[in-house]
């Protein structure tokens, strides 16, 4: 299986392809609409600079865009979730429940809380494909 | 519509969710509106494996989360972090939580399992439904 560094559009490429190809996901997320932008806070002493911003955007089982973006983009979508890279790098490596990370404050989520819970499984179903991409972290080369 | 929501457990990241969570149903609801203000009592949550406990003490009106389990709390729902999702996906129907459905059987499977344990479930059966009501998304 091809690795990809994580947080570059080849990475956001293998993990849109994970969720548009999975029967599963298509039938879980029937209900949701809208976008989640993932903001990484910069951590320079894991060889991560500056924060990082990706926007991914979701409607009816359907995958629309999946990009690295800007700040001004993250902050546009309907649900934006932050957190350093140290919780991020546990999530993708399913060593961090993501539900668990927002209830310790781990990782903070803008937006209406209650959609999200109403849609747990579409959440929980789309990290779980992220933890399935075979990823390089910044931190591991 | 004002909930008079008073977080003193500010050092609990688990408080504003539960909060957050608060406001957007009650408030999207006007049946629950009416359900909050009649709702009195102390009840709490303790979510072990994140270490989390806070209480609920509802004035009929007002909510004041306080850190920790208030000894006095007349319900105490001990669960994992990922069971109060569950709890918070059961359907109401005629304004009562509904438990056949699969939210409502994935409840009752794990109050049967022990994965969520409810002390006050019988002496207290008003304050649970009113409770289950206002938390759920549904």
């Amino acid at each position: 299986m091809e690795a990809y560094k994580a947080f570059t559009q080849e990475w956001m490429d293998a993990w849109k392809e994970k969720i548009a190809g999975s029967k599963e996901y298509r039938e879980i997320a029937k209900d949701w609409e809208g976008s989640v932008s993932i903001t990484v806070n910069a951590d320079p002493s894991k060889n991560i600079p500056q924060t990082v911003y990706m926007f991914t955007d979701y409607w009816h089982g359907d995958v629309n865009e999946f990009v690295i973006c800007d700040a001004a983009k993250a902050q546009s979508a309907k649900f934006i979730m932050t957190g350093d890279y140290a919780r991020w790098k546990q999530v993708a490596k399913k060593e961090l429940d993501a539900t668990k990370a927002l209830m310790q404050g781990k990782l903070k989520l803008k937006g209406d809380l209650t959609y999200v819970v109403r849609n747990i499984k579409t959440v929980n179903k789309v990290i779980d494909l992220l933890t399935e991409v075979d990823t390089i972290f910044p931190d591991d080369v | 519509m004002e909930l008079n929501i008073t977080n003193h457990a500010t050092d609990v990241p688990f408080s504003f969710i539960l909060q957050e969570l608060l406001i957007g149903n009650i408030e999207k609801s006007e049946a629950k509106y009416e359900i909050y203000k009649k709702t009195r009592g102390i009840t709490a949550i303790e979510v072990p494996d994140i270490e989390t406990a806070i209480s609920l003490h509802f004035q009929g009106g007002s909510l004041t989360i306080e850190s920790g389990v208030n000894p006095y709390a007349a319900i105490i729902i001990s669960t994992s972090s990922d069971n109060i999702m569950a709890l918070s996906s059961l359907s109401i129907r005629l304004g009562l939580p509904h438990y056949f459905d699969e939210a409502g059987r994935r409840v009752l499977g794990l109050l049967f399992t022990g994965k969520i344990k409810i002390k006050g479930l019988l002496k207290h059966p008003l304050l649970l439904t009113r409770l289950t009501v206002i938390m759920s998304v549904m």
